[in-house]
């Protein structure tokens, strides 16, 4: 089939105050229930995803997904359904299915909705302007689908030894959230993200090796698609012949795609709750000294660009900026209401819900450390010896946030005088969260952002003394 | 769930303007989910869903588009949009519809709406109870009860049909253990295609006291060695290694794309000849078994190795079509939202013949490796990784102290022909596998298994 077959067919819906509307009508059915307070979460979402190989549409795919969660207070316990078909009967059988689950769960003094009283900021700090834009509107199917093939071509032209691209994709949304509590509050708000990936395999003599990169925005007008490309291609072929190194310790110098993913594993370990709950290696030590230099991390829920800002969080606490770390010292966990209440102070509006499907947990927003003025080229010269790692395989099997232990694969280039020398591939390297923390010794300018659970930043790093195993 | 007359207008709608092919899957799911945390009942949810998904084939495209309900005006109003992507004629016409047989038939004896709210809450209250009663260096117990009542209904223009009624379970148990500034967790999970009769077979009980058990056990830990050694991997969770090692590889959609280094090796010797391997979602009740797949085709036992040659790949119905092979009943898929591709069901290194016990005594210093935190593969190179969460040094043929969670990391094929010894205690463990974003229900498998070498990624020289 030629692709000329596929009509031009924007897509797209908004929906505006229907999702407020959902939430007034399940409001007045929760009304007819014996319960104390009540939260109804409604979420939409639009999307649409290519996948091009060959030059051709692999997979065209549209979805349109709305659901509706309910907590319902009773007594200091909560109960919690969601449903997502949202005729009335199925509306009325998830308010009880709440009601009924709210007598199983423990009662607990802190379990109520946040009042205005105990937040800390009182009028929203971002809005949906920088979140949602409008300009996302204007991109027709078709221009998606080239601009996804533009990436597969880009890419292979970037480098003779690409012998293939195994996947090249573009998804994109329009997120709608709306919450409404008993408690007094309502709002809304709406974002718009794209994303764009290649993946490229390259061969040379009898080694294959792939190299995969990514970018996200608001707007495909934003997505460089060059940068992409030249990024996928070198990933893949710069660790092309990589062999498997001598066991030893040595500094290594990360990628900031690495590192952002190594300080997600150490945001996960600042929640309130897994604090409270003795699972964090962070529990009692905020006033400390947990980096040797003097790093600054924030989780800010303001960041134009970032894809994590929201103006409230999961249960309509206005969200801010957090000072995490300050000069290398551990300042704040991140709160939600509850976990806040626990230790007597304010949310961080941390309160995150990954869909309709759950309840709010504590989770980051954009979380990220802040760049230095040192260039790569400076870092690498600092290095003298050492390993350059591009890539790492095996995040979450190898690493244990509640016991700290980290052990990961690993691939890149070997440094030698300050300079490139030889790809490594099919080794691991293993340290701990805290010790992590402290071989941080130079912090690079070049922050960049990955979407995982939350928004991370981190600029590459310079890490000194890690074990390497290889043979 | 859908009347003949509406499934076949939706399948024509979708055929109308030149589709080479036209399917409609229909999913209805009731969810409910306890946890228990702190001693306390933190969460108890529940969910309903319910939609339709529609996905049609020109050429080499795949168009796919769901609807969150089953009215008709909605349904066929997502045909027409989707099918009004293409441009041409079609002659493909849905006239009749016939049902797929598959062999795969179990009770349910209990399934979740028979069981109290309460029930389930002393469940968990038993097992947290369990865990921390075993030692006092227990300092919290997370556990987790779920289950699942599914209804699905599949059709596609072929004219075949199929209904199945689906149940599972799920309970898992992670216990942090404390000693000083040392901090282990272990964790267990029962997870069966069945009715709260699973846990007649394990009792939660004993699942919370082996959490416990690791996670104590694991206080002594030393930190592993660093390096080439010969490694020992335990029956049931070790089989992630073959999970990843290999079977993401033969997964036909990598096979299709050039992204597979076991193309075009069918007949060929990919391991040793001591390996026989096999993707099996037809064993009753397990993790990853089922009815039908995704895509409505019958469960199937599939030979992927037999004594080290590659006999065949993991397939769809798309990639059996474009690879001229027959489809094996693994187009799996996470929910009507998405899009089937191959996937592994219940896989497994089947059993050989050596006794456990000797093949650890054979080795003279390397490493034990019981339970596990999963693994990932890269499946163009072959290279993978699993992280160890429960390992032990082997010394002079004996297992001796514990060793810190460490990654191990290898290439596939290497790994294959490496296989020095399999055991003769074939067993089997739950878990989840996420690729492309979808995560399915899977079981991992083999007895007992020696690789001759194999980098491990500790701290010690």
């Amino acid at each position: 089939m030629e692709d000329k077959n596929i009509k031009d067919s924007k897509r797209y819906k908004v929906r505006g105050s229907e999702l407020i509307d959902i939430c007034k009508n399940a409001a007045l059915k929760i009304n007819k229930h014996d319960v104390d307070e009540f939260e109804i979460f409604a979420a939409s979402s639009v999307e649409n995803e290519i996948e091009i190989f060959k030059g051709k549409v692999e997979t065209l795919s549209f979805s349109d997904s709305i659901g509706v969660g309910i907590r319902i207070f009773k007594d200091r316990s909560i109960g919690y359904a969601y449903t997502t078909v949202l005729e009335e009967s199925s509306i009325e059988d998830c308010i009880r299915n709440a009601v009924a689950n709210a007598r199983i769960t423990s009662s607990e003094e802190y379990n109520y909705l946040p009042v205005e009283e105990e937040t800390v900021y009182k009028k929203k700090l971002i809005d949906d302007r920088a979140l949602f834009h409008e300009d996302f509107l204007d991109y027709s199917i078709e221009s998606k689908i080239e601009m996804a093939k533009k990436l597969e071509i880009l890419t292979k032209s970037k480098d003779a030894r690409i012998v293939d691209i195994d996947s090249v994709g573009y998804h994109d949304s329009i997120y709608e959230t709306a919450i409404l509590n008993s408690a007094g509050f309502c709002d809304k708000y709406k974002t718009t993200t794209c994303l764009i990936y290649v993946s490229a395999i390259s061969k040379q003599g009898g080694d294959t090796s792939t190299g995969d990169f990514f970018g996200c925005a608001r707007e495909p007008s934003r997505l460089d698609l060059e940068e992409i490309a030249g990024k996928a291609a070198n990933r893949s072929v710069s660790v092309l012949g990589g062999e498997k190194i001598k066991s030893q310790r040595a500094d290594l110098l990360l990628d900031p795609v690495v590192s952002a993913q190594l300080l997600g594993v150490v945001a996960g370990c600042l929640t309130a709750d897994s604090v409270q709950k003795r699972k964090s290696l962070f529990e009692g030590k905020i006033g400390q000294k947990i980096f040797s230099i003097g790093v600054n991390v924030f989780d800010d829920g303001t960041l134009p660009d970032g894809l994590s800002s929201r103006p409230f969080d999961g249960e309509g606490v206005i969200k801010g900026k957090t000072s995490m770390f300050e000069d290398g010292y551990l300042k704040t966990y991140l709160y939600n209401t509850y976990t806040a209440r626990k230790d007597k102070t304010r949310s961080t509006g941390n309160a995150v819900r990954a869909s309709y499907r759950s309840t709010p947990e504590v989770g980051i927003s954009n979380f990220y450390m802040e760049p230095s003025e040192t260039g790569f080229d400076t870092l690498l010269s600092e290095v003298g010896s050492g390993f350059y790692i591009i890539d790492i395989i095996g995040l979450h099997s190898g690493v244990n946030p509640i016991s700290g232990q980290m052990s990961m694969g690993a691939k890149g280039i070997w440094i030698e005088n300050g300079s490139f020398k030889q790809p490594v591939k099919e080794v691991t390297i293993a340290t701990d969260i805290l010790s992590f923390c402290k071989s941080i010794k130079k912090i690079g300018n070049d922050l960049r952002f990955i979407p995982a659970s939350g928004y991370i930043g981190s600029p590459s790093l310079l890490i000194s003394d890690i074990m390497i195993s290889g043979k | 769930m859908i009347e003949n007359r509406l499934t076949k207008k939706i399948l024509n709608t979708l055929l109308g303007n030149g589709a080479d092919f036209s399917e409609i899957f229909i999913q209805k799911r009731a969810f409910n989910n306890l946890r228990l945390e702190d001693s306390k009942i933190e969460n108890s949810s529940s969910g309903y869903e319910l939609g339709c998904g529609l996905r049609l084939w020109v050429g080499d495209s795949t168009f796919y588009a769901y609807v969150d309900s089953l009215e008709e005006s909605k349904l066929i109003n997502a045909a027409k949009i989707l099918s009004s992507a293409i441009n041409g004629t079609s002659s493909l016409k849905v006239l009749d519809l016939t049902e797929t047989k598959s062999s795969y038939a179990i009770d349910i004896k209990k399934p979740p709406g028979s069981i109290q709210s309460d029930a389930r809450k002393d469940t968990l209250e038993l097992a947290d109870r369990s865990a921390r009663d075993f030692n006092p260096a227990v300092i919290q117990v997370t556990s987790t009860l779920s289950d699942t009542a599914e209804e699905t209904y599949i059709a596609n223009s072929y004219g075949s049909f199929s209904s199945e009624k689906i149940v599972k379970i799920f309970l898992a148990v992670n216990v942090v253990a404390r000693r000083g500034k040392d901090i282990r967790t272990g964790y267990k999970s029962l997870a069966r295609s069945s009715g709260y009769e699973a846990f007649d077979l394990k009792n939660p009980v004993d699942l919370a006291l082996e959490a416990s058990r690791i996670a104590v056990n694991m206080l002594d830990a030393v930190g592993a060695p660093a390096g080439e050694l010969p490694v020992v991997i335990g029956p049931a969770f070790g089989g992630v290694i073959f999970h990843e090692a290999c079977g993401h590889g033969l997964e036909a959609d990598a096979v299709l794309k050039n992204a597979s280094v076991f193309k075009d090796k069918v007949g060929k010797k990919i391991a040793s000849e001591i390996v026989t391997a096999i993707d099996d979602s037809t064993l009753e009740y397990r993790w990853g078994s089922y009815k039908f797949d995704g895509e409505g085709f019958p469960s199937s036992r599939t030979v992927l190795i037999k004594d080290g040659i590659l006999q065949n790949y993991i397939y769809d119905l798309r990639t059996s079509k474009k690879l001229s092979a027959k489809q094996t009943g693994n187009g799996r898929r996470q929910s009507f939202r998405n899009v089937p591709f191959p996937r592994m069901s219940n896989t497994f290194i089947d059993s050989g013949d050596e006794d456990p016990d000797s093949i650890i005594r054979s080795v003279s210093r390397g490493i034990y490796a019981k339970e596990f935190a999963g693994g990932q593969v890269d499946p163009a190179t072959g290279d993978f990784v699993f992280g160890i969460s429960e390992g032990y040094l082997i010394e002079n043929g004996k297992i001796s102290f514990p060793i810190k969670d460490t990654t191990i990391i290898g290439n596939g094929p290497e790994v294959l022909k490496k296989i020095e010894a399999v055991g003769n205690n074939l067993d089997f463990a739950p878990g989840f596998c996420g690729k492309n974003d979808q995560l399915v229900s899977n079981e991992v498998g083999q007895p007992t298994i020696k690789v001759e070498k194999i980098t491990v990624g500790g701290i010690k020289d």
